[in-house]
């Protein structure tokens, strides 16, 4: 079954960028020549402008902006980084050229642009991507690649060197590296009719060795624990491009349902981002039901893991469905189960029994 | 028990032998320190008297260099004063309590004594005499070597020399144990903070060491000298006020051969012998020009009906207002004898009006300040005496009761300062300036104000930044113009200023280069212990002190904001030129453009701003 791409290509969502950045640019050109001081509205990312809106399902920022301008001195600074950031962010853009948090954080060293730590300059990529709306991976600003994917899709690549190469992603049994060519790669072509996202290495192995891409015509993708952002829009655009749906499968504990909460909804992090959510993603295991239901070895929880139960609680997101009851039952019984603990079972129990009952589950959810 | 209990009576001498310790020789360190302030402060006493621009020179010099402290030092003080005539000078450096600072004014010293003190205390240690050049008179100096004789109070001359010199001035040399390793600190200290207090002194220190310390007279004006003035009523005592009874001309003079001569030459009549009948026609003719103890003279003549001769025999034993009768001894006969007065003579009322003593209002507004006949008709009602009623005849209760009165009674003025000599504004402020080179300084004189009837004068004067190094506060003290060095913990300034909450004033506490210099100005700087070293807590005095430094205090806040603008706008300035370049750049290469925006107007137009604030701020 071929599922045909219905997306704006990734060309075109350079070209958009570039546009946005020259914009700007051509703004701050113009203050400059009239005498004014330059200035960026940004929106408010302080937790009081960031709410819950139910509609898109997940976390977005209110309409209070604030103002960084070139003439109060104490912002004159942070507002030449966000320019800085902009024109580097136009260059790699164009360049095609991938860096990361950290190679940024160098990079203006050799503008005089001097951030005082690598936090201060990660503060300001998230405010360029507020202003642009653009998470940072669309100005090739990728995270450290510890994600991986395997399974029967075609990818086209986009970055120079290797425009118009085509790569299936089954032919390598340790799975691929969600990098920045795998993010910017066209997606060309598939059979699978499911994404499975698993939260550890270990059991992403096993699947692959088990055949679970075969058996369940599935894609199989390691979020390495919480799921980096690179991840997150591909499995949007594996959603959203291919039409799959996406079930996710994380360790028995507080931790491991918000790892499949942050797929679904986002993170009041990245409130102002709209491209790094899977809101019809679906989280079929290890609940909190499950671990008495399988007899499952436990752990107890620690302190901090309560902790984490109460938190949870509040947020707006864990008010329904099994959500907020496995959320209750988690609170209750203090224990959390990892995934190995299928093991105890056999090594391939979780694959022969657990996995086929749960994605049958899945489709009534 | 003992019934042969000795009762000695020892000499002012030996009473401070045995109490060395009360004036600051308690040990070589405190002593040399001691010493050196007792020879300077005389000097610039003498030369503040006498209206001379001081220049002194001090050395010590270790008598064996090789020796390790405490060992003999040679202190040499030299000033360019007036000099001591040599007639008052063995009794000046050799006896102790002999001085002219014993009226009410303000000087540094308060009776000479220490100066008297250092020489004994180097005699003691050392057994060299004191060695004393002096020339008062620009033709003649007057060299002495003197020894104290301790048990007599009496000075020892070992050496007397004349030499020709015009040069005016005092020089002064003893030997004496000293610990310099130790007080060389406070002793630079001492000599750095007077020439700050004293700026128009010039001021050279040569150590032991060989190193010179010269401060150079920095303003060519003197404050104006103190005047000697009257007691005011608050600061009375029953003895003083008896003594000041003593003191007057109301007294029946002695009538001995001086006194004789005294009415002889009054009258023209000094040569010849003359009848009573003579005396008498001529005082008529004379009477105005007569002084008040001539005139009482010529009285008793008139009732004892005497010439000159017959006075000369007779010594009067009471004159006797209430019987009239005059009671004399006479020495020819040897026998006590006594003549009626005539109530209607014109002589009557002078010789009772002079046995009475004044009334008191007129006592009152005579002997004391700040009374005028109003306010001591007011205090006589208050203290319940009748106005007229007459000072020579009250008793001694009366007498404590008139002191008590005086002492309570609040209508008086304060005290008069024309006593005092504070600095003034504008040489503590040059005095500040130049030793201290700050950013900023404020000086202020307050008011004069009193405590027990003492009058007193606060100047104060702030520093802050520049070439100022210490950082904190650094308070300099002083008192009379003597800078107190020791025993800084229960001053009453400091007090004042560590109460002080600084960042209510815009400065930072701990690490502010701040310095503040009080000066307090009085005839009787209430030290807390002899060694004259730190101020009690008067309450007058610290008000005063208080209000002193809250003045000071906002002056510096208001530098201090205006400093603070002046530096933002710098900075603004800087950071301008520091990132609208880079804006300017970042932006043209982003928006495709090939030339960069015009930006450096703006950048010119912020700079602008700044140096404004600065002028600003150098203007006030």
């Amino acid at each position: 079954m071929k599922k045909k791409q219905n997306k704006k290509p990734e060309k075109d969502k350079s070209k958009e960028l570039i546009e946005i950045l020259k914009k700007h640019g051509a703004q701050v050109y113009e203050d400059l020549e009239n005498g004014q001081f330059p200035k960026f509205s940004i929106p408010n990312r302080s937790i009081s402008n960031i709410m819950y809106d139910k509609k898109l399902r997940q976390y977005i920022l209110g309409t209070n902006t604030s103002l960084r301008s070139s003439r109060n001195t104490s912002q004159l600074r942070s507002f030449t980084q966000l320019l800085w950031l902009a024109f580097f962010a136009n260059k790699l853009t164009h360049e095609k050229k991938s860096s990361t948090l950290r190679d940024v954080y160098y990079s203006s060293q050799a503008f005089a642009v001097d951030f005082e730590d690598q936090g201060e300059s990660d503060n300001i990529i998230v405010d360029l991507e507020a202003v642009l709306s653009k998470p940072r991976e669309n100005f090739f600003v990728f995270p450290e690649e510890r994600s991986s994917i395997f399974g029967d899709l075609t990818i086209e690549y986009t970055i120079p060197g290797y425009e118009g190469k085509k790569q299936n992603l089954s032919t390598h049994p340790d799975g691929y590296a969600i990098g920045p060519s795998m993010t910017s790669a066209q997606l060309a072509d598939t059979s699978a009719e499911l994404v499975i996202a698993i939260e550890k290495g270990g059991l992403f192995t096993r699947f692959v060795e088990e055949q679970v891409d075969k058996k369940f015509k599935s894609i199989i993708i390691n979020t390495g624990g919480q799921a980096p952002r690179s991840t997150r829009t591909l499995l949007k655009r594996l959603h959203e491009e291919m039409k799959l749906p996406v079930v996710i499968l994380t360790d028995g504990d507080v931790y491991g349902e918000h790892i499949a909460m942050v797929i679904k909804s986002g993170s009041a992090n990245a409130a102002h981002l709209r491209e790094l959510t899977v809101p019809d993603a679906k989280w079929m295991g290890v609940w909190a039901t499950d671990i008495d239901k399988y007899k499952l070895p436990t752990i107890p929880m620690t302190e901090s893991d309560i902790k984490r139960c109460f938190d949870l609680q509040k947020d707006p997101r864990y008010q329904e469905g099994i959500w907020k009851k496995e959320l209750e039952v988690f609170t209750k019984i203090k224990k959390k189960a990892e995934l190995e603990a299928f093991s105890k079972y056999g090594l391939t129990n979780i694959t022969d029994k657990y996995l086929p009952e749960k994605l049958e589950l899945a489709k009534s959810l | 028990m003992s019934s042969k209990e000795q009762f000695n009576q020892i000499s002012p001498s030996e009473f401070f032998y045995r109490n060395r310790d009360l004036a600051g020789f308690s040990n070589p360190t405190r002593s040399l320190y001691t010493a050196v302030r007792e020879f300077v402060e005389n000097s610039l006493d003498a030369c503040d008297h006498s209206g001379v621009f001081p220049n002194i020179e001090m050395t010590i010099k270790a008598v064996n260099t090789e020796k390790p402290d405490p060992k003999q030092y040679i202190l040499t003080v030299k000033d360019n004063g007036p000099g001591i005539p040599p007639k008052h000078v063995p009794l000046a450096f050799g006896t102790v309590l002999y001085g002219s600072k014993f009226g009410l004014k303000q000087a540094r010293g308060m009776f000479g004594l220490g100066a008297t003190m250092a020489i004994l205390y180097g005699q003691i240690t050392t057994n060299k005499p004191v060695k004393v050049k002096s020339n008062s008179d620009g033709k003649i100096r007057n060299d002495f070597e003197m020894l104290l004789d301790i048990q007599k109070n009496k000075p020892v001359i070992l050496k007397k020399e004349e030499k020709p010199s015009s040069e005016l001035g005092l020089s002064v040399s003893i030997c004496l144990d000293g610990d310099y390793s130790k007080a060389g600190t406070k002793i630079r200290d001492y000599v750095y903070q007077t020439s700050l207090i004293t700026p128009y002194a010039t001021i050279t220190f040569n150590d032991p060491k060989g190193e010179k310390f010269h401060h150079k007279a920095i303003i060519r004006s003197m404050p104006p000298a103190p005047t000697i003035i009257a007691p005011h009523p608050y600061g009375i005592d029953v003895e003083t006020i008896r003594r000041m009874l003593v003191d007057t001309h109301y007294q029946i003079p002695n009538v001995d051969d001086k006194m004789i001569e005294k009415v002889r030459k009054e009258l023209g009549m000094s040569k010849k012998k003359f009848s009573y009948n003579d005396i008498m026609k001529k005082t008529e003719k004379k009477w105005k020009s007569l002084t008040r103890p001539v005139r009482v003279v010529i009285a008793l003549m008139s009732f004892l009906e005497a010439d000159f001769e017959k006075l000369q025999r007779v010594r009067i034993e009471d004159v006797d207002l209430r019987n009239n009768k005059l009671v004399y001894w006479d020495y020819s006969t040897s026998q006590t004898l006594v003549s009626d007065m005539d109530v209607e003579s014109p002589y009557y009322k002078q010789l009772a009006n002079t046995v009475q003593g004044e009334s008191l209002t007129h006592f009152l507004t005579k002997r004391f300040q700040r009374v005028g006949p109003t306010s001591a008709v007011e205090f006589c009602k208050f203290a319940k005496f009748k106005p007229e009623s007459r000072v020579g005849n009250m008793t001694d209760q009366e007498l404590v009761k008139l002191s008590d009165a005086l002492q309570t009674y609040e209508g008086f003025r304060s005290p008069d300062p024309t006593c005092l000599a504070p600095l003034g504004a504008i040489p503590l402020e040059k005095g500040i300036e130049r030793r201290f080179e700050p950013d900023f300084s404020a000086v202020v004189q307050r008011t004069a104000s009193a405590y027990s009837g003492f009058p007193f004068v606060i100047e104060m004067g702030i520093a802050y930044g520049g070439n100022i190094e210490s950082r904190g506060t650094t308070v300099y003290r002083f008192a009379n113009r003597i800078p107190l060095l020791y025993d800084e913990g229960s001053d009453v300034v400091l007090k004042v200023v560590k109460d002080t909450d600084w960042n209510r004033y815009k400065v930072k506490n701990d690490s502010a280069p701040l310095i503040i210099v009080s000066h307090i100005c009085s005839t009787r700087v209430p030290y807390k212990t002899v060694g004259k070293e730190n101020v009690a807590d008067r309450p007058e005095i610290e008000k005063e002190l208080r209000l002193a430094l809250q003045f000071l205090s906002r002056k510096l806040a208001g530098y201090m904001s205006k400093k603070g603008k002046a530096e933002m706008a710098k900075k603004r300035a800087n950071l301008y030129s520091k990132y609208l370049p880079l804006i300017a750049q970042f932006c043209t290469e982003l928006s495709g453009n090939k030339k960069e925006p015009k930006y450096e107007k703006m950048i010119k137009e912020e700079t602008n701003i700044g140096e404004e604030a600065n002028i600003e701020e150098k203007t006030e």
